[in-house]
């Protein structure tokens, strides 16, 4: 009786402390995560322009009218989602086909590769605003992009109009900004995943006759799976949620070539002046949250198949 | 022999231009802030002809700078220490105590890494002008806190796994509360784990530009991605200047990188190991 009611106690001293723990984190999801979520979705059905006291609902009408229903912003939407289609696709992928060759050279000089590595992850920690605003000098149609591809006789490539503002250009362009800023992580994250594997494994698969590209894709590729597995679900994670290079360097434009659903949402929820479009951004927002969780779903499955 | 020769100069190739293309924009910005305006006009050489520190002290002298760095710096100190001590707490009890709900909650933060920051956005703007914390420093740091729970709260739970449980038996049978264990025992034992996130969190941060644009209106308060940007807002873009302020910004970066880069290496291993 004494004893069970003192394991009582205690079980009630454990339960307190682990809610206290938790508490700070739990009150500040509450008001910053559970409310906003909640708060966002509700709005979704409604249509409001920030001002007027009162929301107006309208039920599914904001996600009709983005997907088909209202021909000044479905084509728009549609437009956007395909660009963001193709950053999510295309990110993820090249800086696998990029990052994984230079973690494999890499790993196999051993002069330099601390320097190297180094230079190797300025893109990622520095990546931002200045780093794109530098980018924009470089693209511009006198800039040292141009002038490179002239001097080294390749004028007819080089874009007088510049690589931003040349509407066949533009989202590639912005690609493989992208792309140069995920290879850091990626070739680090492959460099600790080449160092985790087993030298003998490789040692034993030479000696029984394996050329070195034998040994590179039927040992070390497959090992590195779950790297690459991880890489492309944060690249088309990143890819889906991250904006801010579009916001800064193009805008969306020229001419929406590229707008992106996350930076449509952005321009729906702040730079609209008085109409009404607050709803349409929430909608967008969760039709992008959506979106986003069947395209890692389906990828997790797409990789564990691999696997 | 031979054959292994041509593959290493190769290799080395490769890599050297890869760090050349890694480095590329950084050398025109270190080029540009040292041309005059009319040097930057004229384009096309990187080495400049007649370096001049002109272009960094106009530039330096024309913006608030020292009220960025020093915006800048509350907010990215902010929020870094709110995260250290928020999720600090919270992933100790998800590792080591036992309490009802502690699995939900744990596999509810770890699930909010699929929200877009984009969905909440609206939300919390509109949250914090109901508040009256919107335009504020408190406003940015706020949300910034929360939305590092997904990735901290899975490297800091794995960090306090990895402490072996007989340390807090002995720490317990000695009389120690909760509270003291976890001050004097975990935190000591796990510091590069901390440092690894203040790292992840202060990063993004100084640069976060998205939230910063739509909620700060009062130019005092402004931190360096928006001194940045009005910049480059005129009609005519000086570039010279916008490079020159872009490596002001980059800078103290660079300088913390190098300081602690085995942190960021780690923490970035450990982040998508877990």
């Amino acid at each position: 009786m004494e004893v069970s009611r003192v394991a009582r106690a205690t079980r009630w001293k454990e339960w307190l402390t682990g809610w206290a723990f938790v508490f700070p984190a739990v009150a500040l999801f509450a008001v910053m995560g559970v409310y906003t979520i909640g708060s966002g979705l509700a709005l979704s059905f409604a249509s409001w322009n920030g001002f007027t006291p009162e929301w107006i609902w309208v039920g599914l009408e904001n996600y009709a009218d983005l997907l088909w229903a209202d021909p000044s912003l479905a084509p728009g939407v549609r437009r956007a989602a395909w660009n963001t289609l193709q950053v999510c696709v295309a990110v993820p992928l090249l800086t696998v086909l990029i990052s994984l060759p230079l973690a494999v050279m890499l790993n196999s000089v051993r002069r330099l590769r601390g320097l190297l590595r180094s230079v190797y992850f300025l893109p990622y920690v520095t990546t931002g605003i200045a780093t794109y605003y530098a980018w924009r000098y470089l693209l511009e149609p006198e800039g040292s992009i141009n002038l490179l591809l002239r001097s080294a006789g390749l004028g007819s490539l080089a874009r007088p109009q510049g690589w931003l503002a040349d509407p066949s250009t533009a989202l590639w362009t912005l690609i493989l900004i992208l792309v140069w800023s995920s290879v850091p992580t990626a070739t680090l994250l492959y460099l600790t995943g080449l160092q985790a594997i087993d030298p003998s494994m490789v040692e034993a698969a030479r000696i029984d006759g394996a050329a070195p590209r034998q040994v590179l894709r039927r040992i070390i590729v497959p090992l590195l799976t779950p790297m690459t597995a991880g890489i492309v679900l944060l690249g088309v994670r990143d890819s889906l949620h991250g904006f801010q290079i579009f916001l800064i360097m193009t805008n969306g434009g020229p001419g929406g070539h590229t707008n992106v659903l996350a930076l449509e949402t952005y321009e729906l929820a702040f730079f609209k002046g008085l109409a009404p479009t607050l709803g349409l951004s929430s909608a967008l927002g969760w039709l992008l949250f959506v979106g986003a969780v069947l395209l890692t779903l389906a990828n997790a499955r797409l990789l564990r198949r691999v696997r | 022999m031979t054959a292994a020769r041509i593959a290493k100069t190769a290799a080395y190739a490769a890599l050297t231009a890869y760090a050349a293309l890694s480095l590329y924009p950084f050398l025109w910005m270190v080029s540009g802030a040292f041309k005059t305006r009319e040097e930057i006009l004229d384009g096309g050489h990187l080495i400049p002809r007649a370096p001049t520190f002109d272009t960094i002290v106009t530039t330096w002298n024309q913006l608030a700078f020292v009220d960025y760095f020093r915006n800048s710096l509350i907010v990215t100190g902010l929020t870094v220490l709110g995260v250290l001590v928020v999720y600090s707490l919270a992933s100790y009890a998800f590792a080591v105590l036992r309490f009802p709900g502690a699995k939900a909650l744990y596999w509810l933060f770890v699930a909010l890494l699929f929200v877009p920051g984009i969905t909440v956005l609206l939300p919390v703007v509109i949250l914090e002008n109901r508040l009256g914390l919107l335009g504020t420093h408190m406003g940015l740091v706020l949300p910034f806190v929360n939305g590092t729970a997904p990735l901290t709260v899975l490297l800091l739970t794995a960090a306090y796994r990895s402490v072996p449980k007989e340390l807090r038996e002995a720490a317990r049978a000695d009389g120690a509360s909760e509270a003291r264990i976890f001050l004097r025992v975990y935190l000591p034992l796990t510091r590069p784990a901390h440092v690894t996130i203040a790292v992840l969190t202060a990063v993004p941060t100084w640069n976060e530009y998205v939230l910063s644009r739509v909620s700060l209106n009062d130019e005092s308060l402004y931190t360096l991605p928006l001194g940045l940007e009005s910049l480059i807002s005129g009609t005519v873009v000086r570039y010279n200047e916008v490079l020159a302020a872009s490596l002001i910004m980059v800078l103290p970066v660079i300088v913390l990188f190098a300081f602690l880069q085995r942190y960021f290496v780690n923490g970035l291993v450990g982040a998508v190991k877990g």
